[in-house]
C-alpha cells in the first residue's frame, strides 16, 4: 500500500532514462574494469627481466644501411658504457652467428617449424632461478624463454587452423626441438619452454649453448654484438635516457608488441572506465533527483502517513527498498549483458592470438555493489532529511 | 495517560489578549477518560491546540506533556508510537488519501495495530450511513462522507485520547449524533477520553470538561 501512495502517480519517463543510464553506464564499468584487469595481468609474473634492465641498440639511420655507420658496438664503446656512474652493469646479448630453425616435437600439437633468432643474455640479469638456466652438451633439453609474440603468432596459427589456442601452461609442457646446422652440417636439440617474455623479441638460450653453436656450426657471418643488456642504477634511468639521445641510441623496450598491446588496450579500457564512472554518476544523480521528486511530490502523502502513526523509519525503508529494486533489475541486466559482451570479446582476443584468463573478476562485480552501496546511502541520507522535516 | 498544560502559549498568539479561563497561558490538566470540550469561534487558535498536542507544531512557550514526557522532547520515531498506540486523531482537513478507496484508507490505518477486520469496517460504514463507499475512492466522497470515514479511521486503533478538529462541521445533526455515540462508545471500551473543538455547537452531548479560548 505504501508503494502505491508513494510511487503510483509519478512521471516514469525521468526513471526510465535513469534506468538505461545507470544500465549502460554499469555495463561498460564491469566490462572496462574486467579488461583492464585481465590486460594487466596478461603476462605479468612471467618476465624474466629485473625492472632496471633494459635492451639498448643503436638507432638505425639511412647511413647505417649505406654501411657508413656501424649498429654493432665495439669493445671500447661498452667498456665506456660500463664506466658511466649511473649505470650499474652492461653485458653484451649473443646472437647466434649458426644457422637455426625451430619447431614443435609433439604428438599433442600440430607440425610446427620456423627459422628464428636465439640469443643469450647474462644470467645475473635474469629474474628466474638460475639452476634451470643451465645447460651443457649431452643435456635433454635447452632451457628456453620464449618472447610472448612467438605465443601469440603460434595462437593465432592454431586459430586460423581450427585448433585450440595454448595458454602458457600448456605451452611449457610441449616438447620443442632446435635444428642447428651450417653449409656442411645440422644437429637437433630438444628444447624445454621455461618462461616467457615481452622484453626481448628473440628466443633466449644459455650462453653455453649459444657457444657451442657458434662454435660447432661456424658459418662466414660474424657474432656481431648488436645489443647490450644494461641495468641502470635506481632512480636514474632519467640520466640514461639523456645518454642515449647523445648517443643514438634507442631502448629495444619500446619496440614490443606486448606491451604495446597492453599498453594501448589499458588505456582504451582506461577511457571506457573514465566514461562509465561519469555515466555512472550522472544516471546516479538522476536517480537520487528522481527520489528527491518523488517525495517532493508525496509530501502530503508522506506527512500523512506520519501523522496516523507511521514512523520515519517505515517509510524511509519503503522508499529505499524501491530503489533497491530498481538497482537490482539494473544490476540484473548490466551483469547480463557484460557476461555477453564478454563472450563476444574474448572470442575476439582468442581470435587475435591473446588467451587471458576466462574466468570472471570480483573487482569488476564489486564496482557495481561499491556504485549502489554509495547511491544507497545517499539516497537513505535524503530520504531521512525530507521525511523528517514532514511533520 | 494524563495531558499537563503548565502556561503553554503559542508564540503567534502571544502578542493576543487572552481570557482569564482561556487554556493559553495557564495551568490545567486533562485526565485519561475525561470527555472535554473545546468552544470557541474561528480564528482563536483550536487548530493550533490540536496540532501543539499531536506534535505538529512546537513553536509555543511554557511545558506541555504527557505524563511525564514533555511533548517537545519527544523523537520523530516516539511520535510515531504516540500516534499509533495513544493518541488518535481527526484532523480538520481529515488527512484522508483523495486517490485511495475507503476500503484502502481504513485498512492502511488498520495495518499498523490490526485493531478491526474489514467486516468491522464494513458494519461501522453502515452504521454511520455510508456502506455503499466500501470500495469508492476517497477523492468523489462528499466532504460530509469524507468526515466520516476519517472518524472510522480515528477508531482504528487503541488510544488514551482522541482528538477530534471540528469533525462534524459538514454532518448534519442525526449523523453527526451517530458519530459522537460511536466515538462515545469507543472511548468507554478503551477508558480513554476525547477533546472535541466546535464552533459552539454542544451536539447534545455532556462533557465532563469544557475548555475556553
Amino acid at each position: 500500500m505504501l508503494k502505491k501512495i508513494l510511487f503510483n502517480n509519478q512521471v516514469k519517463s525521468q526513471l526510465i532514462i535513469a534506468i538505461i543510464g545507470s544500465f549502460l553506464g554499469f555495463t561498460f564499468l564491469i566490462t572496462s574494469i574486467h579488461y583492464l584487469i585481465r590486460v594487466n595481468e596478461f603476462g605479468e609474473g612471467e618476465e624474466i627481466l629485473g625492472s632496471n634492465s633494459i635492451i639498448i641498440q643503436k638507432k638505425v639511420s639511412t647511413y647505417n644501411s649505406m654501411n657508413i655507420a656501424k649498429t654493432d658496438f665495439g669493445d671500447n664503446e661498452i667498456d665506456n658504457l660500463r664506466s658511466q656512474p649511473f649505470v650499474e652493469n652492461v653485458e653484451p646479448i649473443l646472437s647466434n652467428s649458426f644457422g637455426v630453425s625451430f619447431q614443435t616435437d609433439s604428438d599433442l600439437v600440430p607440425y610446427f617449424r620456423t627459422d628464428v633468432f636465439v640469443q643469450s643474455v647474462n644470467s645475473d640479469f635474469l629474474k628466474f632461478d638460475t639452476d634451470k638456466w643451465k645447460w651443457q652438451e649431452g643435456d635433454d633439453f635447452v632451457p628456453i624463454v620464449l618472447p610472448r609474440e612467438f605465443v601469440v603468432m603460434l595462437n593465432t596459427f592454431a586459430s586460423a587452423k581450427g585448433l585450440p589456442q595454448i595458454s602458457d601452461e600448456l605451452a611449457k609442457s610441449i616438447s620443442f626441438k632446435f635444428k642447428l646446422y651450417n653449409d656442411d652440417q645440422s644437429e637437433f636439440q630438444k628444447a624445454k619452454i621455461i618462461g616467457f617474455t615481452s622484453e626481448v623479441s628473440a628466443i633466449l638460450v644459455p650462453s653455453s649453448f649459444m657457444n657451442y653453436g657458434n662454435t660447432k656450426f661456424p658459418t662466414e657471418v660474424p657474432a656481431k654484438i648488436t645489443q647490450l643488456m644494461v641495468s641502470v642504477k635506481e632512480g636514474n634511468f632519467g640520466t640514461f635516457e639523456k645518454l642515449m639521445e647523445d648517443r643514438s641510441l634507442e631502448s629495444k623496450e619500446s619496440s614490443m608488441i606486448v606491451g604495446k598491446l597492453k599498453s594501448v588496450a589499458g588505456t582504451l579500457f582506461g577511457i571506457v572506465m573514465g566514461i562509465s564512472i561519469i555515466a555512472v554518476f550522472l544516471a546516479s544523480l538522476v536517480l537520487i533527483q528522481y527520489a528527491q521528486l518523488m517525495m517532493t511530490k508525496n509530501a502530503y502523502e508522506i506527512k500523512t502517513l506520519l501523522r496516523i502513526g507511521y514512523s520515519p523509519t517505515s517509510i524511509i525503508r519503503a522508499i529505499i527498498n524501491y530503489f533497491i529494486k530498481v538497482f537490482a533489475v539494473i544490476t540484473a541486466l548490466s551483469a547480463t549483458s557484460f557476461i555477453l559482451l564478454k563472450l563476444l570479446i574474448d572470442g575476439l582476443m582468442i581470435k587475435g592470438g591473446i588467451m587471458i584468463s576466462s574466468s570472471f573478476t570480483v573487482l569488476s562485480f564489486s564496482s557495481v555493489f561499491i556504485a549502489f552501496v554509495i547511491y544507497t546511502f545517499i539516497n537513505y541520507l535524503n530520504a531521512k532529511k525530507e521525511i523528517l522535516r514532514a511533520r | 495517560m494524563t495531558i499537563f498544560f503548565q502556561n503553554v502559549m503559542p508564540y503567534p498568539l502571544a502578542s493576543l489578549q487572552h481570557r482569564s479561563d482561556s487554556i493559553w497561558g495557564n495551568t490545567f490538566e486533562l485526565e485519561q477518560g475525561q470527555k472535554v470540550l473545546l468552544n470557541a469561534s474561528s480564528g482563536k487558535g483550536k487548530t493550533t491546540f490540536t496540532h501543539t498536542l499531536s506534535g505538529i507544531r512546537n513553536d509555543y512557550s511554557g511545558s506541555l506533556r504527557y505524563d511525564e514526557q514533555s511533548l517537545a522532547s519527544i523523537t520523530p520515531e516516539e511520535w510515531a508510537i504516540y500516534r499509533r498506540d495513544k493518541i488518535s486523531f481527526v484532523f480538520q482537513d481529515l488527512q484522508l488519501f483523495p486517490e485511495l478507496t475507503v476500503k484502502e484508507n481504513l485498512l492502511l490505518k488498520n495495518g499498523l495495530t490490526d485493531t478491526y477486520t474489514e467486516e468491522n469496517f464494513k458494519e461501522f460504514l453502515t452504521i454511520l450511513g455510508i456502506p455503499e463507499k466500501w470500495e469508492a475512492p476517497c477523492k468523489l466522497l462528499s466532504m460530509g462522507q469524507q468526515q466520516r470515514v476519517a472518524i472510522i479511521r480515528a477508531l482504528a486503533q487503541p488510544f488514551d485520547w482522541m482528538i477530534l478538529d471540528e469533525p462534524f462541521s459538514h454532518l448534519d445533526k442525526v449523523n453527526t449524533a451517530l458519530c459522537l455515540d460511536l466515538i462515545n462508545k469507543r472511548c468507554d471500551e478503551l477508558g480513554a477520553g476525547f477533546i472535541l473543538t466546535t464552533l459552539g455547537d454542544y451536539h447534545d452531548f455532556s462533557y465532563d470538561k469544557e475548555l475556553k479560548l
